[in-house]
């Protein structure tokens, strides 16, 4: 055979080949919905193993099959903290690099990104190296004054907070919050910081987020005999606070200044030994309070989690329900819609999906490749 | 058979067998940065003491007395011991501290749980016990803080679990 004759024949199967199907596009990238639908869920996973490689992954709770449940990820370096706003479709990861990854320069930064494309879309340097370094916290980074402005918690020690006009990108203020932590938006432009001699502390600011106005509260809890959980879930511009031993105090944030309302129980008398308690231990859909309860509780037990997740109705204040959970759960979240699902961070580290109206264990998201994923936020 | 063996008997049996009950709890839930903060302390430095604690235990062991509130991976599995540092990282100046009882003598001792900072994650040993531990409006008494702050970088390693006075009554 001399070499035209392979030439031609080479030919010939080419053309064979290239007829038989359309060749694929390259360089094709997936997007999301604007606005995810309800069932959608962003687990943190704060990656507590190699905290550099942190990450907000976007999993649909109803899908049965973990690669249908994987929607996309955004990374958040170093034990970031995370909020998101509807009004402009967008994630907002407060996150910390070192120039030599773990050493070098700091650079504490909001990394913005757009909810479709899930692409970094701007950011905005954070001064200073300020920004709390902890557990995931909710309220270590909040919007207010219409998600115009966005709040970020510094700890360095000092405790102060960032004011950052992220509409415009960019950095307006920071204000110190001495013997005080965390962001409770209050009022229409102001927020409230939690103090260790159990009062709030809080100011309101102008438009320039210069501050106009400060105060600090009455004392309302003693945190040498029941500490207050810093993380309440708020209803209509009210915080409900659960302390250790489960006494709820409402807050009203509605308005310029906090006020704390009537305390109340989550443990009536045939329920000696229960306590709330967990990472993330509450959630709220509605008036609807769900929250991580353990029998024979104990100093020291208030992270633990628990067997039980128990409803409360807030407006009565009456136990709804106990849902006994198939797995040991350390932090929960329920979904904003009619039929809501709650998903449970089990104790194995793995995500559990109920219905949250009848307690029905559904199913558990993954096998993914996700490790510790404390805080599993709703959709937008 | 209670609700913890129940659980439990649902749970990894691998670590049933190498820890406690309840420190296993503690390890399968929430894990945090454990934690350190010294100069401000009103407490006696050890130091001013002369004859070493007499103390029996693991300090491998997430039972270990001292470890009564810590909440971090044990640098005495990363490297270092119970109250340095594994080699090449850099002990928090700042921190927050627990009151341990010590099983050998019946005293509360004060324990400075430092961080040790400036490489990622040991990864050994993981041990999240809260005795006594607060949110962190009451930083003192924090374990949720990362506590590498006051050190070239604040990226957490591992923590110690220092014996720094005697406690008069336990904190609870």
């Amino acid at each position: 055979m001399n070499t035209g004759r392979i030439l031609v024949m080479a030919c010939l199967f080419w053309t064979t080949v290239t007829a038989a199907f359309t060749a694929e596009t390259l360089g094709r990238v997936e997007q999301l919905p604007s606005s995810y639908p309800d069932h959608w869920v962003i687990a943190h996973d704060a990656a507590f193993f190699h905290m550099l490689e942190g990450r907000m992954v976007v999993l649909d709770a109803d899908a049965e099959t973990a690669a249908q449940q994987f929607k996309g990820m955004v990374n958040s370096s170093f034990i970031g903290q995370f909020a998101q706003s509807v009004s402009r479709s967008e994630m907002y990861v407060a996150e910390t690099f070192y120039s030599r990854g773990v050493r070098g320069e700091r650079t504490d930064v909001v990394t913005i990104y757009d909810k479709a494309t899930l692409a970094p879309v701007a950011e905005v340097i954070l001064p200073g190296g300020k920004r709390s370094s902890s557990m995931p916290e909710k309220y270590a980074l909040q919007l207010i004054d219409n998600e115009r402005m966005l709040l970020v918690f510094n700890l360095t020690p000092a405790t102060s907070v960032t004011v950052v006009d992220v509409a415009a990108r960019k950095v307006l203020n920071e204000i110190p919050t001495p013997g005080c932590v965390l962001i409770y938006p209050t009022g229409k432009r102001g927020f409230s910081s939690l103090c260790s001699n159990g009062r709030f502390f809080g100011v309101v600011l102008d438009e320039d987020g210069e501050v106009v106005e400060k105060y600090r509260s009455e004392p309302f809890f003693d945190s040498n005999v029941d500490p207050l959980f810093e993380k309440p879930v708020i209803v209509d511009g009210v915080g409900y606070f659960q302390t250790f031993t489960g006494v709820v105090y409402p807050v009203d944030l509605s308005s310029t200044r906090p006020v704390v309302g009537d305390a109340w129980s989550l443990v009536g008398e045939a329920d000696e030994g229960w306590r709330p308690g967990g990472w993330q231990l509450n959630a709220v859909n509605g008036s609807n309070l769900y929250i991580l309860m353990h029998p024979e509780g104990y100093n020291g037990s208030h992270k633990d989690g628990g067997p039980e997740v128990w409803v409360f109705d807030l407006h009565s204040r009456q136990r709804r329900a106990r849902i006994k959970l198939k797995t040991w759960g350390v932090s929960v979240m329920v979904t904003p819609d009619q039929k809501p699902l709650m998903v449970v961070t089990n104790a194995e580290m793995a995500l559990d999906v109920y219905s949250a109206t009848t307690g029905e264990y559904l199913r558990t998201l993954g096998p993914h490749a996700q490790e510790t994923p404390f805080v599993v936020y709703q959709a937008n | 058979m209670n609700w913890l063996d129940r659980w439990i008997q649902n749970s990894s049996r691998t670590l049933a067998q190498n820890a406690s009950r309840r420190s296993m709890i503690r390890k399968l839930g929430t894990v945090l940065v454990g934690a350190s903060a010294v100069p401000l302390l009103p407490v006696a430095r050890a130091a001013d003491n002369t004859a070493p604690v007499s103390e029996s235990g693991d300090p491998n062991s997430c039972d270990y007395w001292r470890y009564c509130g810590i909440d971090g991976f044990l640098c005495s599995c990363c490297g270092g011991t119970v109250n340095s540092c594994p080699p090449g990282t850099e002990m928090s100046p700042i921190t927050w501290i627990g009151t341990c009882q010590n099983p050998e003598d019946g005293k509360n001792y004060i324990v400075s749980y430092n961080d040790c900072c400036g490489k990622s994650s040991c990864g050994n040993c993981l041990c999240t016990r809260n005795e006594s531990d607060k949110p962190m409006y009451r930083p003192d008494a924090a374990n949720d803080i990362n506590w590498c702050l006051g050190t070239k970088s604040t990226i957490y390693n591992c923590s110690t679990a220092i014996l720094v006075g005697v406690a008069l009554e336990k904190r609870e």
